[in-house]
């Protein structure tokens, strides 16, 4: 959140106007990767998670974006990610939206 | 002190490129644009643009093309823009194959990669000042040259007619 509290300075509706912005795109891509089908070719969960990679860091979630980055690395190399991973990847998501919600009230 | 550059950012990823769009105004820069996809980019390009490009690499999430292909049809359309590629892939390949069409700098989206992107376009700020100057004294010296060539026909023409 570094960058986000440098930005808005003090000031509390522009951190909330960041915070939403973020969330706009956590949320509906969160659900995306939580129906997605590990058995099938896994190229749209990697698109998914180098999307939220970068956002993700730039609100300073270091442990979900180092993950983030592996898996997606993991997929670009040919490998793939099995769904226990996904699930925890998920989960992380999930703590972090909470979070920024809980920023918001 | 704002910096006369005009800055057009060209990403897909929308909560990041409003941030460093705010960052960027915050350090100086006071005309950003923003584009999601590289089409709308290329459509506002002219010959003459003297926009610096901040471009991302994947732009799946926008239009067709990626970042190479935008880069390719910037260098093609407007050569002296100077483009930065912004990119979440920290690939070598990827780095020097935009290096080597052309892009002026590769900068990997990280914690620090913000304050980066600002470092790279100082230093195209500082290159179109020092090609501003020498344009400038350029002028002065053809002004001079003629101011000289005129003084010396003056001359030349007075004693002729004596």
């Amino acid at each position: 959140m570094e960058i986000i509290d440098r930005l808005s300075a003090g000031d509390p509706e522009k951190k909330k106007y960041y915070i939403r912005l973020f969330l706009d795109t956590l949320e509906p891509e969160m659900e995306n990767l939580k129906v997605a089908d590990v058995t099938q070719h896994q190229e749209p969960i990697r698109a998914i998670l180098h999307k939220l990679k970068s956002q993700v860091q730039t609100i300073g979630a270091r442990g979900t974006h180092a993950i983030m980055a592996q898996h997606e690395q993991t997929i670009k190399d040919g490998g793939q990610i099995d769904q226990g991973q996904l699930d925890e990847t998920c989960r992380q998501l999930s703590d972090l939206i909470e979070n920024l919600q809980e920023l918001l009230k | 002190m704002s910096k006369h550059l005009k800055v057009a950012l060209v990403d897909d990823d929308i909560p990041n490129t409003e941030v460093l769009r705010d960052f960027l105004i915050r350090n100086g820069y006071s005309h950003v644009d923003k584009y999601h996809d590289g089409e709308s980019f290329l459509e506002s390009l002219d010959r003459f643009d003297e926009r610096a490009v901040v471009l991302d690499f994947d732009l799946s999430g926008g239009g067709e093309l990626n970042g190479l292909e935008v880069l390719e049809a910037v260098k093609e359309r407007s050569p002296s823009t100077h483009v930065i590629f912004f990119s979440g892939q920290d690939s070598l390949e990827v780095a020097v194959e935009s290096l080597k069409n052309g892009a002026d700098d590769y900068i990997v989206k990280s914690n620090a990669a913000f304050a980066l992107v600002k470092t790279s376009l100082d230093k195209v700020y500082d290159i179109q000042i020092l090609k501003l100057n020498e344009r400038r004294s350029q002028r002065i010296s053809w002004i001079m040259a003629i101011g000289w060539m005129a003084t010396i026909a003056g001359v030349a023409l007075y004693f002729a007619g004596r």
